[in-house]
């Protein structure tokens, strides 16, 4: 079966159910507008005491704040929901199912559910980036473009496979729900460009929850202070956590033995 | 002929967490942890034809989920092997997987929030079957187990014998020819456990599947299975015909007596069960029988008598508790 196939017939049936669900995508639009009028009171507050921050103007910072929001909003729609089902499942012992499937195990779990009203959060980004480049003045060359659609790529992928790592903890210790709670606010943190925040917790959220490269790494992209080596850095790392992390999926499905014998 | 399944010398083990209760045993076991070996499947050989529809039975506990999981692939054994179709489950290659079926009757696999159909859409993604191979045995089994109206509402909002029947068709859409079934028809009533059952036996029919089926329901294993494995604390018992093992382990026949007198005491003929009002039950040892429904018609006024075969219930709860007194 091919994956990409898979992933699009779970996604068009999620889609369509979704629909029926017309309310979800007001509330959604609110959530939305008010995590970006919190951004703005943010933000105003920070400059009116100050005219840049860290090396990074009031423009620059919204887009870190759009791309923050546009990141956040895949995390919710396809990462988030596909983790916390597969946290389900191991504790119920459910997961059976999707291991007697002729399907790679790994690629099945993470394409199961999408919540497409999340989707919002993604639009709502990307105006707020088009808004910070207009304010920016600047212009988009199509290098530039591609660096930044790479680092986001790679930033989601690199997110992707920090869940699959605490998700996999899972199959050795049962509740772990209380992650996905500590990753969300450790996702907050990535509001601000990471170059503001102490060595310790910038060295925290370079490499043990991505942050950095999920919103820092393509915001610089947009604002033209991306280098190529940081770009191929990204990539070794991108590399590094897909090994990681199917390595410990596969020794955690290797320990896995159904909830009840 | 090859047998479609064969397990020889299969052995499961468990290592468990042991602590005794409180506090104190609570901190000690985080820092050293005892464990406990469970021998949930301990030597267990069989071998299955293509075709046989064949009950696994046993008390909770006796290592039939065990067998069923080892089997599908999704346990590997401590020790033993297993073939099924050629495969070796344990590789869970996608060959393998894609001929068998997993059902078990106390989980879901549809997504509580779709319907049915689209659900079926998904495995239909899933197993990659040609879409009008797909549609026909979708709408077979739809007529089959008459689903029609209910295969566009979401799940949740089905009754729990409706959800069965959907699980059911789900997990034979990509028409497998081995069936693993557990429990299929716990918690159901009596007229949808029949009507699973026949369509079990129609799917066997049908397409020539084998099937290893577990269930409490002894009227299940009647319907279906010739051939019944009794396996207990991870044991075969008994391997063979369910007639076999009936006339071997029932050695017992029970008797209801109808009295126009219901004062008289029955107990010096035999066990006395039940009594209600003028109807007495007795069970009585097989090779008496005779002689005690003799002598109670040459004894009493008896306005009705009749004999009957123990309930295959009581003669597998008298395998179990044989074996136990054995030990």
């Amino acid at each position: 079966m091919n994956p990409i196939k898979l992933a699009f017939t779970y996604l068009r049936i999620g889609v369509l159910n979704e629909m029926q669900y017309r309310i979800n995508f007001f509330i959604q639009l609110l959530q939305s507008f008010i995590s970006v009028a919190t951004g703005l009171i943010g933000l105003s507050l920070v400059f009116g005491q100050v005219t840049t921050l860290a090396g990074w103007s009031r423009p620059e910072l919204l887009a870190v704040m759009g791309v923050h929001l546009l990141m956040g909003g895949v995390i919710r729609s396809i990462i988030q929901p596909n983790m916390e089902r597969l946290m389900d499942d191991v504790r119920n012992g459910t997961l059976d199912f999707a291991l007697t499937k002729p399907a790679d195990a790994q690629t099945l779990v993470s394409v199961r559910e999408f919540r497409f009203w999340q989707l919002v959060d993604v639009i709502v980004g990307m105006v707020v980036i088009g808004i910070a480049f207009v304010q920016l003045k600047g212009t988009l060359g199509i290098l530039q473009l591609l660096g930044f659609l790479a680092a986001l790529i790679m930033g989601g992928v690199m997110l992707y496979c920090v869940w699959l790592m605490v998700t996999s903890i899972s199959f050795w210790v049962i509740r772990v729900h209380e992650i996905s709670n500590l990753f969300e606010g450790l996702y907050a943190a990535g509001r601000w460009p990471v170059g503001i925040y102490p060595d310790w917790l910038r060295t925290g959220l370079t490499f043990l929850v991505p942050v950095a490269f999920a919103v820092t790494v393509p915001a610089e992209a947009l604002t033209n202070r991306l280098s190529g080596t940081s770009l191929l850095f990204a990539l070794g790392m991108t590399l590094l956590f897909v090994i990681l992390s199917r390595g410990l999926w596969r020794l955690g499905l290797s320990n896995y033995s159904g909830a009840s014998s | 002929m090859t047998p479609t399944i064969s397990v020889s010398k299969l052995s499961k083990h468990y290592k468990v967490p042991e602590r005794e209760g409180g506090m104190k045993a609570a901190v000690i076991s985080l820092f050293n942890r005892k464990y406990r070996t469970v021998k949930a499947v301990d030597d267990i050989s069989f071998s299955i034809e293509p075709g046989e529809v064949v009950g696994f039975l046993g008390p909770n506990g006796a290592g039939k989920t065990t067998t069923l999981k080892v089997l599908s692939g999704l346990l590997h054994p401590t020790s033993g092997a297993v073939n099924v179709l050629g495969y070796e489950p344990t590789k869970r290659s996608h060959d393998y997987l894609r001929q068998v079926a997993l059902v078990m009757g106390n989980r879901n696999q549809l997504s509580w929030d779709l319907p049915a159909i689209d659900s079926f859409e998904l495995q239909r993604a899933i197993y990659g079957i040609p879409v009008p191979e797909f549609k026909k045995t979708r709408d077979d089994f739809i007529d089959l187990l008459e689903l029609k109206d209910l295969v566009n509402k979401p799940i949740r909002n089905l009754s729990l014998g409706e959800r069965m029947k959907m699980e059911i068709v789900g997990a034979l859409l990509h028409r497998p020819k081995v069936l693993f079934l557990d429990e299929p028809t716990i918690g159901l009533d009596v007229t949808m456990q029949r009507r699973i059952r026949a369509f079990i036996k129609e799917y066997n029919q049908r397409w020539g599947a084998t099937v290893l089926l577990t269930s409490h329901y002894m009227a299940d294993v009647e319907a279906l299975c010739k051939r019944v494995i009794v396996i207990h604390h991870g044991r075969t018992l008994f391997d063979g015909e369910l007639s076999t093992l009936v006339t071997q382990f029932s050695s017992f026949k029970t008797l209801g007596v109808t009295l126009p007198n219901p004062e008289v005491d029955l107990s010096q003929y035999g066990e006395v069960l039940t009594r209600d009002g003028a109807r007495v039950t007795l069970r009585v040892a097989k090779s008496k029988t005779s002689q005690v429904t003799a002598n109670l018609l040459s004894d009493l006024q008896v306005d009705d008598l009749t004999v009957e075969d123990t309930p295959i219930d009581d003669v597998i709860d008298s395998v179990f508790t044989l074996n136990e007194e054995i030990k």
